[in-house]
């Protein structure tokens, strides 16, 4: 790790100022982050923790909307959705493990758009909007690939609004040692229609597959689902899976958030 | 008597309290200097030349050394065949040692070995055992081959004939004390070595090698490892020479450790395996021949290859008479790590090969593939269950021709059925598949046999020392090291109970070159047998010293007096044992002794594969019930039951403990410990978070595990038996029952490879099913 320093503003226009520096990053839970820079992958000369501004922690309903601050840890979400949006608290306590939830933060998750990580599939499975310190970005406009988002130098993600689902789950194949999703899928019904994200599959990162989401629409059933599947072409194969054993774990995951949903 | 108790380790309250100390707790005196290797980025290259300007410009650093600052080529194998501590012209794979760096801190020696620029010809790399048999890349001049009779002609008659071939996966120690070493330079020249190793002899070796220096001049001292599994038997050996050169370079204490990804990167592992197999037999799934062909990936380096090839040899038959086998054993060399000693020592790669063999039998005859276990195992010994007593009375041989005299795996076997419940829940598993789609069961009952004793013959010796003290308190040390699995205990155990006294009397050392010297590697499981015996023989020296002192002023005869109790009986008098040994010294008698032992009765041409290479045999037998998601491939072992035997156990509590530990570490060999090497020869699974092995909730929620109560027929120390490696291979019941979980799902032969991963699983799901 190379030497930096860290700033603790307590309000989201210090911290924007602070980060109008180029070499200043933005630091939630540090569990990416952190290793990253201890392996000399990343070296800011600042980090501006976003774990001290009030406006950015917490659970709070609005209607049919659940706002969640950018700074809020995966635990909390765990605890406070719950009785709001179980199928989001419940993807929540899936993360890693209880001190990666404890630090672990929504919008680090979304900003760093890991394309094992859980959160984008609840973004995307939800049409969240993603609310920064200058603009509202749809969940379709802001997954831009693996690692890549639709966030400018030094934006931040301030909150995240998730309209909550009539029923939604999200069925999580944890790849054995690092609890990371291997495929995960988030299902949502809504009045207006399913909406269905998969991560951890593709090379593109999250998805909506949308086929599902056509046939869950008329019928929300895991039958439904019969003789659906993905193409294994673009999925990701590396030391822990084949594209096809991911392509096949799509369906398969898919049908149990349904199943669970319901 | 102490011996046969249930006494926890030694060291367990220091372990849970931080106490206890590994090489890197020592606390060295002042500007120790620290190391670390700088590794080869490619699996194989001609080293045009290497740029070590920013290295040696980097902080802390102190001086960087290669294979040309040195004044001759240094050794760090355990074999007959070189193995440079540092590459020369050449890299051999991904990870290989090729400059070090002697820094002030871990951290900057680590941080300048990754600032070197390599000027590298890339060579074509021979990275699997396909490629390797392609290339002939090999160790010894051809196959090594056993056989007993005429196993293609047995085969050809038989009535059912069947091929078949498995790949087994190698796997990481993952020992949580990574590989460690520190040397205290000494005066005129002297080395103090210390050393996470198992083999602190071979460690005083190489490091007197490197240094020019008899090994009177250098001394290793090891107290205890955070495990080893075979890893610390010769993979240490860089580390404490790098630091002996390093400390007599900079006349500073020197010391080094790896980092988890460096170790994972650089030491050996478990052999991978593909074997392959042609079998004959009848309708009952009798066997009348097998040939196998055993093909064993070795690394860069010859290492330990030769016996643990050897050993996967002579567990090919496991516990089942073959009377026609035929084993060809090649030993492949490629471009990876130098694959080296695991628990076990090729002996589980052995028995997973036969195992396998009979479960594809027993599924091709459409029979219990227990009732075909049994149909198939050594006979009963003469006298053990009824029948023929003339024909019983025949003992039958193993196909390296060595009789199997002790087999008690008929009677282990009915009392584990039972006590298992085997039966019923054998149907059970049947009905709840017949019920269920998604989720299926399977369950498997599997045996060992495993020889017990070096291969390597002259390996089998091992020395103590022992003094009593005039106060009554007893120093004891031995040749074998502690590497959690409790040795120092049991043997502490045997020496309170030679002298009647209390285990608290009796001080654990370390082990120590400069108190006994000439030691193997604790390896084999054979510490128990050996240094357990060994300071039975010194503390019987000093007892009959004692005995022929006491007797002669009660007017006794020596062979009369008792040592019970902490007291000292002798003509109806009972002295306490502190005031005989006070007496003793007062009288000038001498209190220390030295012991030794040889195991006795085997001999052993391994390259006929003849002889007796095994002193005895240690059975078990295990069931294991596993659950299979069909959809995904996950599965989870449900419940274990196991009968183990450790003859009459030296320690039933620390026994069970190695049998549990074993048992998991096999399962997770055949589950989920999966090794990945890319393209290019790179491990890429080199942390726990790619790397899965298993933690406390992957055991089994109900894990049953009883002792054999039998006495081990040879004599042993106290008629137990070895149990460091015997256990491993109860976790193939595992693979076994994943096989029988997969069965369940359509007609086809599973043909299960292992590690049988979840993505492993649901493709032989698939292949069952089509
Ligand atoms: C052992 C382990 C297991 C894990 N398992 C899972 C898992 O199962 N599923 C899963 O989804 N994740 C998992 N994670 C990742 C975890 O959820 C991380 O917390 C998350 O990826 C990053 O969040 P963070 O708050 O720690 O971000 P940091 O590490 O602090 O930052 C990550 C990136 O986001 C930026 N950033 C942080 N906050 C903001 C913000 N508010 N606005 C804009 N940019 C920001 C940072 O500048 C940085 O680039 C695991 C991590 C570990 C260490």
């Amino acid at each position: 790790m190379y030497d930096f320093n860290v700033a603790r503003p307590g309000s989201i226009d210090e911290a924007v100022k602070l980060l109008s520096d180029e070499d200043a990053q933005a630091l939630g839970g540090g569990q990416t982050l952190i290793p990253t820079m201890k392996q000399r992958l990343a070296a800011p000369e600042l980090l501006v923790s976003l774990t001290n501004i009030p406006e950015m922690q917490g659970v709070c309903r609005d209607g049919d909307t659940l706002s969640i601050g950018g700074a809020t840890p995966h635990a909390v979400v765990a605890r406070d959705a719950a009785a709001h949006f179980p199928g989001l608290a419940a993807l929540a306590g899936q993360i890693g493990d209880p001190a990666v939830r404890n630090r672990g933060t929504l919008g680090g998750s979304l900003a760093n758009n890991d394309p094992s990580a859980c959160y984008p599939a609840a973004a995307l499975g939800t049409g969240a909007t993603i609310v920064t310190n200058t603009r509202r970005i749809a969940s379709e406009d802001f997954f831009q690939g693996m690692f890549d988002t639709a966030l400018d130098e030094g934006e931040i993600i301030v909150s995240v609004d998730f309209p909550i689902a009539e029923v939604s789950a999200y069925a999580k194949f944890a790849q054995p040692a690092s609890r990371f999703a291997l495929v995960g899928a988030f299902v949502a019904r809504y009045a207006d229609g399913v909406r269905v994200a998969i991560t951890g599959a593709s090379e593109t990162g999250v998805f909506r597959w949308t086929e599902a989401e056509e046939a869950l629409s008329q019928d929300f059933s895991h039958e439904a689902l019969d003789g659906l599947s993905v193409d294994s072409d673009g999925m990701i194969g590396d030391i822990h899976g084949a594209p096809t054993y991911r392509a096949h774990l799509v369906s398969v995951m898919t049908r149990r958030a349904v199943a669970a949903a319901i | 008597m102490t011996v046969a108790k249930p006494l926890p380790h030694d060291s367990a309250a220091l372990h849970v309290t931080g106490q206890a100390r590994y090489v890197d707790d020592l606390p060295l005196p002042e500007g120790a200097v620290h190391l670390a290797f700088g590794t080869a980025p490619v699996a194989h290259g001609r080293l045009r030349s290497i740029d070590l300007t920013k290295v040696r410009a980097a902080d802390g650093v102190l001086a960087v050394i290669t294979a040309a600052d040195l004044d001759h080529e240094i050794d760090v194998s355990p074999s007959p065949s070189p193995e440079p501590l540092l590459a020369g012209d050449t890299v051999q794979y991904v990870g290989q040692p090729v400059f070090l760096v002697i820094a002030e801190s871990h951290l900057l020696a680590r941080r300048a070995a990754a600032l070197a620029d390599y000027d590298i010809e890339e060579l074509p790399a021979i990275l699997s055992i396909e490629e390797a048999m392609e290339a002939g890349s090999r160790f010894e001049e051809g196959p090594r081959i056993y056989t007993r009779g005429d196993a293609a002609e047995a085969i050809t008659t038989a009535p059912h004939s069947l091929t078949g071939s498995i790949e087994i996966g190698g796997q990481e120690h993952f020992y949580l004390e990574g590989q460690a070493a520190a040397a205290l330079p000494q005066e005129a020249g002297d080395m103090l070595v210390y050393s996470s190793s198992q083999h602190p002899t071979e460690i005083q070796h190489k490091v007197a090698h490197a240094l020019h220096l008899p090994m009177h001049a250098v001394r290793c001292e090891v107290r205890r490892m955070g495990g080893g599994f075979g890893g610390k038997e010769s993979q240490g050996n860089s580390l404490a020479i790098a630091c002996a050169l390093a400390a007599r370079l900079t006349g500073r204490p020197a010391t080094m450790r790896y980092d988890r990804d460096d170790d994972m990167t650089i030491t050996g592992k478990r052999h991978d395996f593909r074997i392959d197999y042609r079998v004959g037999f009848n309708g009952e799934g009798r066997i009348a021949g097998i040939e196998f062909l055993q093909l064993c990936r070795c690394g860069w380096s010859m290492d330990l290859s030769l016996p643990v090839a050897d050993r996967a040899m002579l567990h090919a038959d496991n516990a089942y008479f073959i009377p026609n086998m035929r084993v060809e054993s090649h030993r492949l060399k490629t471009n990876t790590q130098s694959a080296t000693a695991f628990r076990g020592f090729g002996g589980p790669q052995g028995m997973v090969g036969i195992e396998r063999v009979l479960d594809h039998v027993a599924h091709a005859v459409r029979r219990d593939p227990l009732d075909v276990r049994r149909a198939n195992y050594y006979r009963p010994l003469a006298g053990a269950s009824g029948g023929d007593i003339s024909e019983q009375a025949k003992t039958q041989t193993t196909h390296y021709h060595m009789p199997v005299e002790d087999f008690i795996l008929h009677e282990m076997t009915e009392r584990l059925v039972e006590t298992s419940d085997y039966r019923a829940r054998r149907a059970a598993v049947a009905e709840w598949n017949a019920r269920n789609d998604v989720l299926k069961k399977g369950i498997a009952l599997t045996p060992v046999k495993f020889g017990i004793s070096f291969t390597l013959t002259h390996l089998n010796q091992a020395g103590a020392l022992v003094h009593v003290y005039q106060d009554g308190s007893i120093h004891m040390n031995h040749g074998g090291t502690e590497m959690g699995q409790g040795l120092f205990q049991k043997v502490a155990q045997v020496a309170a109970s030679r002298f009647g006294i209390g285990i608290e009397r009796v001080k654990i050392t370390a082990t120590d070159t400069g108190k006994v010297p000439n030691t193997s590697a604790t390896a084999a499981s054979s510490g128990s047998d050996l240094n357990g015996m060994a300071v039975q023989a010194a503390c019987d020296t000093i007892r009959e010293r004692l005995a022929v002192f006491v007797a002669e002023r009660a007017q006794a005869r020596p062979e009369e007096v008792r040592f019970e109790g902490g007291k000292v009986l002798v003509g109806g008098e009972a002295l306490s044992f502190d005031e005989v040994v006070r007496d003793a010294y007062m009288a000038r008698v001498s209190l220390s002794s030295t012991g030794f032992y040889a195991t006795p009765k085997i001999v052993w041409d391994r390259i006929k594969g003849e002889g007796r290479p095994f002193f005895y045999f240690a059975y078990g037998v295990a069931v294991t019930e596993v659950a299979i998601d069909t959809l995904t491939g996950e599965n989870r072992i449900l419940r274990t039951d196991i009968l183990h035997d450790c003859g009459a156990s030296l320690n039933p509590a620390l026994d069970i403990g190695q049998i549990e530990g074993g048992y998991v570490q096999g399962a997770g060999w055949l589950t989920t410990e999966e090794l990945v090497w890319d393209g290019k020869g790179r491990l890429r699974t080199h942390a726990p978070s790619t790397y899965k092995i298993p933690a406390c909730s992957d055991r089994p929620d109900i894990l049953n595990v009883a002792l054999w109560d039998g006495a081990n027929r040879e004599e042993t120390v106290y008629r137990s038996k070895a149990v460091g490696e015997p256990p491993l291979m109860l976790g193939i019941s595992a693979l076994m029952a994943l096989s029988d979980a997969v069965a369940s799902c359509g007609k086809a032969y599973p043909d299960l490879d292992a590690p049988a991963t979840a993505e492993q699983v649901l493709r032989a799901v698939e292949r069952v099913c089509t």
